[in-house]
């Protein structure tokens, strides 16, 4: 058999860690060829050895059989390796036009000559059905927009080895369908594509072989017609998996948090960021925002939790108008945030893990008198924490944030903002980047926390978390709430409708 | 009108060696690297120039030795910003702290270079001015234009709008530029497309010490007749230009404009009758550049267009 | 790998500190910039290169107790303009202002001590609380505009040493201008800051009882910075600013405090210096003091560490008292100028050493801890994510 790519024997380390262990990919002409495994599983380890962007400290790289030595990007996209990055390189400042063009430009005595490179940009993107508006800044063009335009990118320079790393965590279900015929249509025309993902779904429905990482380590290279979606999740995370999550059907009680006609302005545009938005959560309820990304998520949690000032409506939370509350006042009387970026918001990194486990109480009684802090009360409330959670960390209590792992410090939070007891619990993203275990616990924390009585307000752009976790499903798209659902009676290509803003119902309150 | 014609004048001589400076320090950070250096810099560039002069001046004068000393200016800067460059890019340290290392270097540097190697043993060098060219032929008998531009003039104006010029048609219209901005927007994009981002930023740093180098050379020449180890945070001032000027070259223009002017109010009010006759203590004049800076950053700071990666040290290996 | 002895025990400790790293990496820097400034004086005066370099390592043994003492009379409002930038870095500000700060408080310092004799034996406290409110008042103003306006501080401190400046020179022509030397009139006896014993440690030294001050303000910021719920606030602005707005603290408030109390601090350095008996007065030129920016090297030698400031403080003090004897050679006190500049330089870049020591450490732990791999992966990204925010 003809591979066109092969990654042999492999190993990649980092300090502490060996990210790669003794893996072998092979890649055949022309198959899409998925590559599946946990954050944090060695995937794009791999893929940036593979892109030049690390060196490996053992094995070898072979392109069409021949040894090659990828020392950098560009020498990878000489040899015709492309890559869609999870997180798209796209400069928002620039056109279309000038992002896929950037690197590879057309020039004349030096001075740049787009015209050409117009003609080949416009006639990729018929021939492929990849449309794009070249003009247009990145900054103004949807996510999926974007993502055709890293595709472009890669077409343009005539790569004949793809790699889509992640490419459908940011799509909604439709468009997660066109994607797959834009790949079975790559493949077709005689490109070579490998795929990264977590989801066994999507592997099952375009790959033709899959390759399963687990920690570091390779663990087999299979046919996809001749393995089950069980098989692969077990090979993908060591043990059985239960996908679901355990719930007690509990009746939710009253209401416990309240949003009327919410209302978000836009600086320079006449679009609002949020329009009119008015939903309530009850006691024994996790409902569940659901959208694609960008269409108003930020922005609204920014607005519940005080982070950022809105131009109309009302918040109620256990009947008290909280509108013009303080963020330390929401903090402090049963409000708790989990927010979308750990590092950006959540820790101060360069705080002990108890400096951060007290980031919102410091200045109550039992932390400080006099505005001195009692560090021996900080400690031990600190310690008490690490057990009851099972933080794990170098030096426990004193550990520096920084050094420890993503799960551990989304332990942190989890525990500080549980710990609060409070009224309504606002979770943004609580698993992002997380391996399936430490989802698995989050989840379980959020369910305990809904099954104690408190309200549940969960924002989230993973699907499947959607539909396991919530009782009650809000749809937002440009701002607007446009749908509330069931999620025992919706299926997903009817939420994914709604997310496209193709479908939408009057939503009240 | 012979008056105004003299402020206008002298608004040049103050605003050319800004804007050079300014559009330096938009390379540097277009690119990425915050340069608070640039009065370092500076006044590494004077020291070289001048130097030069006053030891080439007995052999030689006029436009060539100018030149010539534009050269060994813009070389000392190249030089000097090298050490900026490494620390920040390859060092990954923290830029401010590094370019304020250079800010506090320099000085001490040439004054103790000047009295280890002038016969006289004393700080400051001197030079004679042969640079002043008082009439243009031709272009200096445009009414107006002529009187402003080309009379009483120094090459270096002609050279700093020349510099204007190629900055904007580099940074907009070339392949470099558009490499050079992509870097100080989003380096891991323009890394993951094959651009070196550790050669753009140090090139982007070694035009704004080539630039900045000149720009203290242009402001000696025509406003005295020797070099005293400083520029007077000319070299900040530029800075404030460059943000007041939203990293745009046209921009950067008019805002080097009003500072200078705002300057030409502070050195020559005593030459203005309307200005000396409201009996306003020197102090004050003095202090006008440096509160119309802080009023005019009050006012546009808000919307500021910085480019999203400056100050950010670039790390390949994070993705 | 003997974790066992005792000794590696104690050094495993002290390595995890943070301040050992700190102190490990300001060595370094110190060690690179002498030796660079070694190389220039043997290039530049290769006769006298050796002579004149171990002068300026001697500093403060120069002239027996008289020099010993004027280590510590120098050191003084280094220390307190150093304080002024370190505290200010540890709420993420750059506090170069410290030099209009400080002129400031020392103009209004002396205008006390010339005008107001009739307060007596308080006099010299009064000028000490008056020029802290002065050098608040200049620190505050670029902390206003940066909290409210999003000027940037450096540039808009920078602007207020050239105003502080200007406006000093012309309030000394008002007030306080001694016509024949062109500088401020002497200050009365009782604005003198007392002895407070000091001189009979070092007789001949101009050492006077600031320096105790100056400790107590050491002492006073490391609480503050160290065991405060304000110092808890101030310290997450500076590393994280989003956390900080999210944990429900003021960031406006914060910014503008620390930029007050950083210009407090430079302010009292003024009145240290000038109501410190040792003759001085404030020149009526066109030129910045010289504290301030000293200051701004103690302040990143110290890794703007209260303590560390302290002893900072005093090494670049020696060194400047060593520089002054150089001129017993042919060389130029601005030598020392050039060597603390290097210093910084390479503890700039030796912010690296610290960042390895500290990569090192991870390591270390790794191998102790037995944390799932698949974590560790995270520990890496996760380093990398959060380096600048």
């Amino acid at each position: 058999m003809d591979y066109i790519i092969e990654m042999l024997n492999i190993r990649k380390e980092f300090p502490g860690i060996v990210a790669n262990d003794d893996i072998t990919l092979q890649i055949r002409k022309t198959e899409i060829h998925a590559l599946l495994g946990e954050n944090g599983a060695g995937k794009s380890t791999l893929m940036s050895v593979l892109f030049g962007l690390y060196k490996p400290e053992a094995g070898s790289i072979k392109l069409r059989g021949k040894e090659v030595n990828i020392s950098d990007p560009k020498t990878a996209s000489r040899l015709g390796i492309g890559m869609v990055h999870q997180h798209f390189k796209l400069v928002e400042d620039f056109t279309v036009l000038e992002n896929i063009t950037l690197g590879a430009e057309t020039v004349k005595n030096g001075f740049l000559k787009m015209d050409e490179a117009r003609k080949k940009v416009m006639a990729l993107s018929n021939r492929y059905k990849l449309y794009i508006d070249p003009d247009a800044k990145v900054s103004s063009i949807t996510v999926g927009m974007q993502q055709r335009v890293e595709i472009l990118k890669m077409l343009y320079r005539d790569n004949e080895i793809l790699i889509f790393d992640e490419p459908t965590a940011v799509l909604t279900p439709q468009e997660i369908d066109e994607l797959m015929g834009i790949m079975r249509e790559l493949s077709k025309e005689g490109k070579s594509l490998i795929f990264i993902t977590h989801k066994l779904e999507e592997i099952k429905k375009v790959a033709d072989r899959v390759t399963v990482l687990r920690r570091g380590k390779g663990i087999g290279t299979y046919n996809v017609k001749d393995v089950t979606k069980e098989f692969l999740s077990e090979m993908m995370v060591g043990r059985k998996v239960q996908f679901t999550v355990d719930k007690k059907d509990i009746p939710p009680k009253e209401v416990i948090f309240e949003v009327k006609n919410l209302s978000m302005k836009t600086k320079g545009t006449t679009r609002n960021a949020l329009n009119n938005i008015s939903f309530k959560v009850r006691k024994n309820e996790i409902v569940c925002i659901a959208g694609i990304d960008g269409n108003g998520q930020s922005e609204l949690v920014y607005a519940l939790t005080g982070l950022k000032h809105f131009d109309e409506g009302h918040i109620l939370v256990n009947g008290e108008d909280w509108t013009k509350k303080s963020i330390r006042y929401r903090n402090s009387h049963g409000m708790s945030h989990i927010p979308e970026d750990r590092h950006k918001y959540g820790l101060v990194l360069e705080y002990s893990m108890a400096y951060n486990l007290i980031l919102q109480s410091y200045f109550m009684e039992r932390f400080q008198k006099y505005s001195f802090l009692k560090k021996k009360n900080i400690y031990s409330y600190s310690d008490s924490l690490i057990g009851k959670f099972d933080i794990r960390s170098g030096q426990g209590s004193q550990t520096v944030t920084r050094s420890m792992s993503g799960g551990n410090q989304q332990k942190v939070i989890l525990a500080r903002e549980i710990d609060k007891n409070p009224s309504i619990m606002i979770a943004v993203q609580p698993a992002r980047g997380l391996d399936v275990g430490a989802t698995e616990f989050i989840h379980k924390q959020l369910v305990a926390q809904r099954d104690a009585g408190k309200g549940v307000l969960l924002i989230s752009l993973e699907l499947e978390e959607v539909m396991n976790l919530s009782d009650r499903i809000l749809v937002i798209y440009e701002g607007e709430l446009v749908g509330e659902l069931d999620p025992k009676k919706v299926t997903i290509q009817e939420l994914g409708l709604y997310m496209a803003g193709a479908k939408r119902d009057e939503v009240k309150a | 009108m012979e008056m105004l014609y003299l402020l206008l004048r002298q608004t040049m001589f103050f605003s050319i060696p800004l804007l050079i400076v300014a559009l330096g320090g938009m390379f540097s950070e277009r690119s990425g690297v915050t340069n608070i250096a640039l009065e370092g810099i500076m006044v590494m560039g004077g020291f070289a120039g001048i130097y030069f002069i006053n030891q080439l001046q007995s052999g030689m004068s006029g436009q060539l030795l100018l030149l010539l000393a534009i050269v060994i200016a813009v070389a000392g800067g190249v030089i000097f910003s090298l050490l900026h460059g490494y620390a920040s890019i390859n060092l990954k340290a923290d830029q401010v702290i590094s370019g304020t290392a250079l800010n506090m270097f320099a000085p001490a540097f040439v004054i103790y270079l000047a009295r280890m190697i002038q016969p006289s043993g004393i700080a400051n060098v001197s030079f004679k001015n042969t640079f002043l060219i008082s009439k243009v032929p031709v272009l200096g008998d445009i009414p107006v234009i002529g009187d402003i531009f080309f009379k009483n003039t120094y090459i270096t104006t002609f050279v700093g709008f020349f510099i204007l010029i190629v900055s904007a048609v580099v940074l907009y219209k070339t392949r470099f530029g558009m490499r050079l901005r992509a870097c100080g927007e989003h380096p891991q994009a323009a890394d993951s497309v094959g651009i070196n981002v550790y050669k753009m930023r140090y090139i982007g740093v070694m035009i704004s010490g080539a630039l900045a180098g000149l720009g203290g050379l242009v402001l000696t020449i025509p406003i005295s007749t020797e070099f005293k180890g400083a520029v007077n945070g000319y070299g900040f001032l530029a800075l404030a230009v460059l943000i007041f000027g939203q990293w745009k070259p046209m921009r950067i223009l008019w805002a080097s404009l009003f500072f200078g002017f705002m300057q030409t109010i502070s050195a020559a009010y005593s030459a203005i009758p309307f200005l000396l006759n409201l009996n306003i203590p020197s102090e004050f004049f003095k202090m006008t550049p440096y509160i119309a800076t802080l009023i005019v950053l009050a006012f546009s700071s808000k919307s500021s267009k910085a480019p999203k990666a400056v100050g950010q040290p670039y790390d390949q290996g994070a993705r | 790998m003997n974790n066992q002895n005792p000794i590696n025990q104690f050094l495993d400790r002290l390595s995890r500190k943070k301040g050992t790293a700190s102190l490990i990496s300001s060595l370094t820097a110190i060690g690179i910039g002498l030796v660079i400034g070694l190389i220039i004086l043997l290039i530049t005066n290769p006769e006298e290169s050796i002579a004149g370099f171990f002068t300026m390592l001697s500093g403060g043994f120069n002239d027996g107790t008289r020099s010993f003492g004027n280590v510590f009379y120098i050191a003084t409002p280094i220390i307190m303009t150093g304080l002024a930038v370190g505290f200010a870095f540890k709420t993420g500000l750059f506090n170069i202002g410290a030099s209009g700060q400080f002129i400031v408080g020392a103009y209004v310092a002396v205008l006390i001590g010339v005008k107001l004799p009739v307060l007596g034996g308080f006099q010299w406290v009064v000028g000490i609380f008056a020029a802290m409110i002065a050098g608040a008042i200049w620190g505050a103003i670029p902390g206003l505009l940066k909290a409210f306006l999003n000027v940037h501080e450096v540039i808009a401190s920078i602007m207020m040493n050239y105003i502080g400046m200007f406006m000093v020179n012309y309030l000394i022509k008002q007030t306080v201008l001694n016509v024949y030397t062109n500088r401020s009139l002497p200050v009365a006896v009782t604005a003198n800051i007392p002895k407070m014993g000091l001189t009979t440690i070092f007789p001949g030294s101009s050492i006077n009882g600031g320096l105790l001050i100056a400790i107590l303000f050491v002492i006073l910021m490391y609480i503050i910075l160290e065991k405060t719920t304000f110092g808890y606030e101030l310290k997450a602005c500076g590393h994280n600013r989003f956390a900080a707005k999210y944990a429900g603290i003021n960031e406006t408030r914060s910014i503008v405090l620390s930029m007050a109390i950083a210009g407090m601090l430079a302010g009292v350095g003024g009145a240290l210096f000038y109501l410190s008996g040792a003759g001085v007065y404030i020149e009526v030129v066109d030129v910045m003091a010289a504290q301030g920016f000293t200051g701004i090297s103690v302040s990143l030698l110290g890794m703007s560490n209260p303590i560390g400031i302290l002893f900072s403080g005093i090494f670049i003090a020696w060194l400047q008292i060593g520089g002054f004897y150089m001129q017993r050679y042919s060389f130029v006190p601005e030598f020392i100028q050039i060597i603390t500049a290097i210093i910084i330089y390479c503890s700039a870049a030796s912010l690296l050493i610290r960042n390895y020591m500290e990569l090192k450490q991870l390591k270390k732990d790794e191998k102790l801890s037995n944390i799932a791999q698949s974590d560790t992966a995270d520990i890496v990204n996760g380093k990398k994510e959060g380096g600048k925010n």
